[in-house]
Order: structure tokens, then sequence, then C-alpha cells
């Protein structure tokens, strides 16, 4: 090669076409595979959600693939709305719409903000209303699905996940069974600023080892910081909701069905 | 095949092998050891990455001004490491497995066995070689990474790729070998199976 490859205007030139061809390859191959990656987002946000409900495990979900998870989801799907943090219901949300991680984030704001909040209620048709909670673990975001049973602050049922949390430790609230399920059956206490509590060192129990029904459970050992983040997490989010369960759990006796 | 490429090939396997013996990529061999699907997609991720950006750095390697070498290797590696997220983060079979790995896949760009296979092999030989070297450093790499996850998966978890191996015999996984140390501990205990096998590598 008989060109100087060290000349300043070679040097140029050639670092502005590589830089140009690389950021037009990536543009394309984003653009391209969009619609894909915001598929597989979507059905992953529904089975988690469809997972705290309690409708299949999110193995299973998983399993059924993308368009099985949608479809279940249309079908058990009663309604959904935004409300504020007032309890008052804003908008509609449609079928094909979710609150992805990305979204919770934006709403994670307005809530701390005190202002603007626009955060989603998902009642399915069996009446198990699924709101979500996000927050900072230790290394990254922690977000997750709490589902209460129809018109009532009894939890039915937990999904958390996390974006980089700890394998062995702080990852246990996704990968563990064991600490989901210790929701199940736990009753939220929206009078409180401190409406759910996991406990360091262990939540009260019973004289046969069973966990006290109350609004606390066993902090994971090990993972106080990931811990804490849930905890935080969960009393900002579920205080945001605290307007809306208490409209709905006075309007509507406990007993009713459907 | 002749005896050189075979070697070019061969080396990181086990003589040259970029773990155990050039000590490169520890981080990521560390953090995504714990199941065996992780590792088996990421040291795949390594291995099309590592090949690839040595194929177009070798064909590329004598237009390169040299002052930005680095930057222009730098570039075309995060370019390969972004189609291979994109890529894996597209497919539903992928999604799951890409989520799990979270940053170490984009932290492939970090893996000094890339880059420093480019600078060591790809800039100054031929286009063919140059991508059976990157292939095979790839492939070291994910071979130690596939004997760790093999341990962890199977103490940690009682299982393999998923399914069930010890629990049904009522093994309680050990939770200590799915934490990072322990993957450090064993990756030491590989390097000392190495060293007492391949005497040359033992310091005097």
């Amino acid at each position: 090669m008989d060109m100087n490859t060290n000349s300043n205007t070679y040097t140029i030139i050639y670092t502005t076409i590589i830089v140009t061809l690389v950021a037009a390859i990536l543009a394309f191959v984003s653009q391209s595979l969009k619609a894909k990656q915001e598929a597989n987002e979507k059905a992953d946000t529904i089975s988690q959600m469809m997972t705290a409900a309690q409708f299949a495990t999110k193995a299973d979900l998983q399993k059924m693939g993308n368009t099985a998870v949608l479809a279940k989801y249309a079908e058990e799907i009663g309604e959904a709305f935004t409300v504020g943090t007032d309890g008052k219901k804003i908008s509609d949300i449609k079928l094909d719409e979710v609150f992805s991680p990305k979204k919770l984030k934006a709403q994670n704001y307005n809530i701390k903000g005190g202002s603007g909040a626009e955060i989603p209620v998902f009642i399915f048709k069996n009446g198990v209303t699924v709101v979500p909670v996000y927050g900072a673990g230790l290394w990254g975001p922690v977000w997750g699905y709490i589902a209460f049973e129809p018109s009532s602050n009894t939890i039915k049922g937990a999904y958390f996940d996390h974006e980089s949390e700890t394998a062995g430790l702080g990852a246990k609230i996704k990968d563990d069974p064991e600490f989901q399920a210790e929701f199940n059956g736990e009753n939220a206490d929206f009078s409180t600023a401190n409406v759910f509590d996991i406990v360091k060192g262990g939540a009260p129990r019973n004289a046969d080892g069973t966990s006290v029904i109350d609004n606390k459970i066993d902090a994971i050992t090990g993972a106080t910081m990931t811990s804490n983040g849930l905890d935080a997490a969960i009393d900002t989010w579920l205080g945001a909701y605290a307007a809306y369960f208490k409209g709905v759990n006075n309007v509507e006796p406990k007993t009713e069905e459907d | 095949m002749d005896a050189k490429l075979k070697e070019t090939i061969l080396n990181p396997i086990f003589k040259g092998n970029p773990i155990t013996v050039l000590v490169l990529g520890i981080c990521s061999s560390l953090a995504v050891t714990v199941t065996m699907k992780g590792a088996l997609v990421m040291a795949l991720s390594v291995i099309v990455v590592c090949g690839i950006s040595s194929l177009i750095l070798s064909l590329l390697r004598n237009t390169i001004p040299s002052r930005v070498r680095i930057i222009v290797q730098l570039v075309v590696v995060a370019m390969m490491v972004i189609l291979v997220d994109q890529i894996l983060k597209s497919f539903e079979a992928t999604y799951a497995i890409d989520k799990q790995l979270s940053v170490y896949i984009g932290l492939i760009i970090t893996n000094c066995i890339v880059m420093g296979r480019i600078e060591a092999f790809a800039l100054g030989n031929k286009p063919w070689p140059s991508f059976l070297d990157g292939v095979a450093n790839g492939a070291g790499y994910g071979m130690i990474l596939l004997i760790v996850a093999f341990f962890r998966e199977l103490l940690g978890s009682g299982t393999l790729f998923g399914f069930d191996v010890l629990n049904w015999l009522g093994y309680t996984p050990n939770n200590l070998v799915i934490l990072p140390p322990f993957a450090l501990i064993l990756l030491g205990c590989i390097v000392w199976v190495q060293r007492s096998i391949q005497k040359d590598l033992q310091e005097k």
C-alpha cells in the first residue's frame, strides 16, 4: 500500500468512515429487531403479572411461548386503568399496552416527586388486582408485581425481578420461590407509611413456626441491601396506591364475589 | 491442515488457554457460571464476537492508521457485542437467558481476550488464521466457563441445564457454590490441575 496511513487527513477520513458505517449497521439492526424485542419484553412483563396473580408459574408461562401468554392474558384480564395517588381513575390501559420496567421507572420519579403519577391497576376477571412496584436494589433496579385478593388488602401472590442483583443472594427475590411465597396470605397495611415490611432478623412467628398474618415477612439472609431496597420500593408504591385501595375496600364488602 | 494452523487452533484450548494460563476474562467467568445455560450462551457469544472481530480487523489491518488502531478495534468489537446482544434479545428462546446475563453480554467488549487476540494476532496475520485464532480463544474461554458452570450448577442448584440431577435424591443445594467466591476457588483448582499436568508452566 503506497498511501501514507499515518497522515492526519487519512486518519480523520478513515475514522469518520468506520464510525459512520458502524452506526449505520447498528441503527439498521436495531430498527429491524425492535418489534421482536418489544414483543418479548411485553410477554415477559405480562407473564410476571400473571405469575404474581397465581395463574401459573413463571417457568410454565415461559414454556407456553409469547403468543399463548398474550392469549391467556386477553382471556383473563378484566379491566386495566391508571390511577393517581389520590386513588382516582385517570385513563384506561389498552389490552396491547403494558407497563414495562422503563415506564415504571418514570412513574417512580413521579411518585417520589409527589405529582403527576399515573400508576397502573390490573384487575383480572376473577377479581384479583395486580399492581407493580419499582425501586433500587443493591446494583440496579428491582421491580415486581403484587397481586391482591378481590377487594381486599390480603396478598394473593407476588413476583419480583431485578436487573443485576448478586446471584445466590439478592437474586433470590426472583429465583427463590420460597421468598415470593412468603408474601402469600399476608396483609398490606394501607393505614401507615410502612405498608409492608421485609424484616431483617425474622418476622413474628406463631408457635407452630408459620408466619403471623401481618404486614411482615423475613428478609433474605446475606442480601440486606436488596431486601431493604425491595422493602422501600414496596412501601413507596403501595403507599401511592393506598388511597385507591382504601376507596375500593370500603365501597365493596370483602365477602362479595366477582 | 498445516502444523502452524493446527497450533493456532489447539494452543488456546489447553496449552495457552486464555483463562487458566493468560488469566484473562476472569470477571465474567466468575459472574456467568451459575448455570450451564448461561455459561453456554456466554461462551457462544464470546466465540462469535472474538472470531468475527478478528476476521474483520485482519481484513482491515493494512489500512488502519496505527495511531488510532485501538479505537478502531474498539469500534468493531463494540459493534459485534451490540449485534450479539440485540440478536439474543430478539428470540423468544434466548430472551430470558439474555436477561439473566444482563450486563455481562455488553461487558464482552471489556473482555481482555477479545482485544488481546486482535492486538497480538489479528493485526499481524491473514484473515483465515485470525478468524480461527479468535474462535479458538473464544472456545478455550468457553470450555473453562462450562467446566466451572458444571460444578456450580450441579452442587449449587442440584441441576444441569435446568434438569434435576441431584435434588430427587434428597440433595440440599449448597448456596456457597452459587456465590462468586466459589467460582474463584474452582478456577484456582482448574489452574492447579493444569499446572501439575503441564510442568513447563510452573515457576522455578
